[in-house]
């Protein structure tokens, strides 16, 4: 039995961020983790996001909102053991978090007037980066509470990598208005935009609306009056964000595929982490296709002639498979060099019952292993 | 059913890792050689359908990969340029506001206006006319973003036309709608994977277009679908070799499992459902998008 830089992390980390493309199982990997951690005696909780109806179920977490939730020891009866500490899941509702935090942190004169604004609606919801930052924002607030041992985290599949790692600072740089205050200056002594042409920022100000519509604007300008009493608050929050990500307690589990769309993406993702000093734990390729053992084929020989045709072709394919896989790992390594990979099989249903977690937890924390 | 070589603009999306791409660079293959002037518009992402075809990178500019098919990946920054000098119509006067570092800080928080500007970019493909008076492109496929994304990508129009005051943005919303609801015009393309996820996303992307933009899906595509190989009768007769057994369950149950995400889809979609088998290349790349476009012979053509 060996053991994968995932167990220590498992046994040591606070925080552990699986990271990935859409459609790799990131979900699945973080819910493994958390199961694994609990089992193994370290209160865990996992964080996800959009998870499939079958695995929520599988978690107990039937129409749960925002919180997290115990899972029930009745869901790990399958399986056969108790885990040694409690597990918690929730799921995390991106709009809820924002109006959460706005509530929390606005003055009680201005929240209304925030979580009515159409700015607010774009930010909270439409925003790129918005999505990254609130689950990044969420994550800070849960550990500061420092109730769990462990906590796991799944995120949105991140269409631009960049998004995630430049959340805290996109955000901030629409709450911080200082530009703004400047450019709308006129507009907010007057209540109205500055038209002057003589000024520099009413003619700015007169190209932008062209564009825009005066309107929007005029509603910017609102909104930034509303949050401006706010910056303070969200700035202190954000550094804590950037220094939790930073932290040596916690770290990035990196997911992805063997398809080769993926592994180019997955790359990409492990330079940017890189770059922004955050560490990568461990890079875990999911659904590989394993080499089917020579002996198949012999055995195969046995059969009758249509049997054999219909299995050696299906042998075959199962080749190719495991051959592409095989070279895209062998380039990720090389793209990656010093990263522990570890592999996952593909299993042959969906994994979304608490037999397919444990079985993923068992290969991510080398109990079995591809070899 | 009408093929999609009697409409104009051909929406590709679904769930990430479906192969959206794929099918959007065999679609346009397709239609290239059909005779059709193509342009195929990716959205702000890393160029995958010249690639597939084994074409260097088309980068921001419209750029001709082979008789009859262009390419152009579709990026904010590019597209913003070209939509405000088309509203301010002078580059000096362009490069006065535009590339004014305050003005460029609210063109990024001016809600959906990134979105408008890369939907107006293709939109603009859709209607831009050749010297001869004639459309420029026949056809033009969107490999447009996974689900999350798509919805509010394509959305983007109605939201505007609904809640901005009447101005520049919301005139090119109303255009922009108008085109995208027309069924004479757009066919939606929804793509899924023989898996749970990926086929609740394709129905999920189905309603959402339907109820919020008015859109309609044209067909689905089942990719990567493994067809049926081994029989009850095969499966018993090879109890007694406990491996090939687990090897032939395995591709039966994968087998089954694209059966029914195909009745799944058909049945909620009302719409015609096309199977791209799995593939079996040691390299994806021409050819396999050649092998592809052929399965997709009769959703192209609408003949079946």
């Amino acid at each position: 039995m060996s053991t994968t830089a995932l167990a220590s992390a498992l046994a040591g980390k606070r925080v552990l961020i699986c990271v990935g493309s859409g459609g790799v199982g990131k979900t699945t990997a973080a819910a493994s983790l958390a199961l694994r951690a609990a089992v193994d005696g370290r209160t865990s909780l996992v964080c996800t996001i959009d998870p499939a109806k079958r695995l929520a179920n599988s978690l107990g977490l039937t129409g749960l909102g925002n919180t997290e939730t115990q899972v029930p020891a009745t869901a790990l009866e399958p399986l056969g053991i108790k885990a040694r500490a409690p597990l918690y899941a929730m799921m995390l509702d991106m709009k809820q978090t924002w109006d959460d935090l706005i509530t929390r942190v606005a003055p009680p004169d201005q929240r209304e007037r925030i979580l009515s604004n159409r700015f607010y609606q774009s930010l909270s919801t439409a925003l790129a980066g918005s999505q990254e930052y609130i689950s990044m924002e969420k994550l800070w607030e849960l550990r500061r509470r420092n109730s769990h041992e462990l906590i796991v985290l799944d995120t949105p599949p991140t269409a631009h990598a960049l998004d995630f790692l430049d959340a805290p600072n996109r955000v901030l740089d629409f709450l911080d208005n200082e530009a703004a205050k400047w450019l709308l200056a006129p507009a907010l002594k007057a209540g109205k935009l500055g038209m002057s042409l003589f000024n520099r920022s009413g003619y700015v100000m007169r190209a932008l609306a062209k564009f825009t519509g005066t309107e929007m604007l005029q509603e910017l300008s609102n909104f930034m009056l509303a949050i401006s009493s706010m910056n303070e608050g969200f700035r202190e929050r954000a550094r804590g964000v950037r220094e939790l990500l930073e932290d040596p307690s916690t770290g990035f589990v990196l997911v992805t595929s063997p398809h080769p769309e993926r592994m180019d993406e997955a790359i990409h993702f492990h330079t940017l982490l890189k770059q922004h000093r955050m560490g990568v734990v461990a890079l875990v390729v999911n659904r590989v296709h394993p080499m089917p053992p020579e002996a198949l084929w012999e055995d195969a020989a046995t059969l009758t002639p249509t049997r054999r045709a219909k299995v050696e072709e299906t042998l075959r394919e199962l080749q190719v498979l495991a051959e592409q896989d095989g070279a895209g790992i062998t380039q990720l390594q090389a793209a990656c060099p010093g990263v522990p990979i570890i592999q996952v099989p593909r299993f042959e249903m969906d994994v979304h019952d608490i037999t397919a977690l444990w079985r993923t937890s068992r290969y991510l924390l080398g109990d079995e292993s591809l070899s | 059913m009408a093929g999609l070589l009697d409409k104009r603009l051909w929406i590709v999306s679904g769930k990430g890792g479906v192969g959206k791409s794929t099918i959007a660079a065999a679609l346009a293959l397709a239609s290239a050689r059909a005779g059709r002037k193509t342009l195929v518009c990716e959205v702000n992402t890393q160029e995958r359908v010249s690639r597939f075809l084994e074409r260097p990178a088309a980068g921001p500019e419209v750029t001709l990969l082979e008789d009859n098919l262009w390419a152009v990946d579709v990026r904010p920054q590019e597209a913003m340029r070209e939509y405000g000098l088309m509203v301010l119509r002078f580059e000096a006067l362009y490069k006065t506001v535009f590339e004014n570092r305050l003005v460029r800080y609210f063109l990024r928080f001016i809600p959906s206006l990134q979105e408008l500007v890369l939907l107006g970019k293709i939109m603009f493909h859709l209607q831009e006319k050749g010297p001869d008076g004639r459309p420029r492109f026949d056809t033009i496929v969107m490999d447009a973003p996974a689900t999350g994304h798509a919805i509010s990508f394509l959305s983007v129009p109605q939201v505007l036309v609904q809640t901005v005051p009447p101005g520049p943005m919301s005139r090119e919303a109303q255009k922009m709608r108008d085109l995208l609801v027309d069924p004479a015009v757009t066919a939606m393309v929804l793509v899924a994977l023989p898996e749970e996820m990926p086929v609740n996303e394709a129905l999920e992307l189905h309603a959402a277009l339907r109820d919020k933009v008015n859109i309609r899906t044209h067909s689905a595509v089942l990719n990567q679908a493994f067809p049926e190989r081994f029989t009850e009768a095969d499966l018993e007769a090879l109890l007694g070799h406990p491996e090939l057994h687990a090897v032939a369950k395995a591709h039966h149950d994968r087998a089954a499992q694209a059966v029914l995400a195909g009745t799944k889809l058909e049945r909620n979609l009302h719409a015609p459902l096309f199977t791209v088998p799995r593939l079996f290349t040691p390299e994806f790349g021409r050819d396999a998008i050649e092998q592809v476009m052929g399965h997709l012979e009769p959703m192209v053509t609408g003949e079946t």
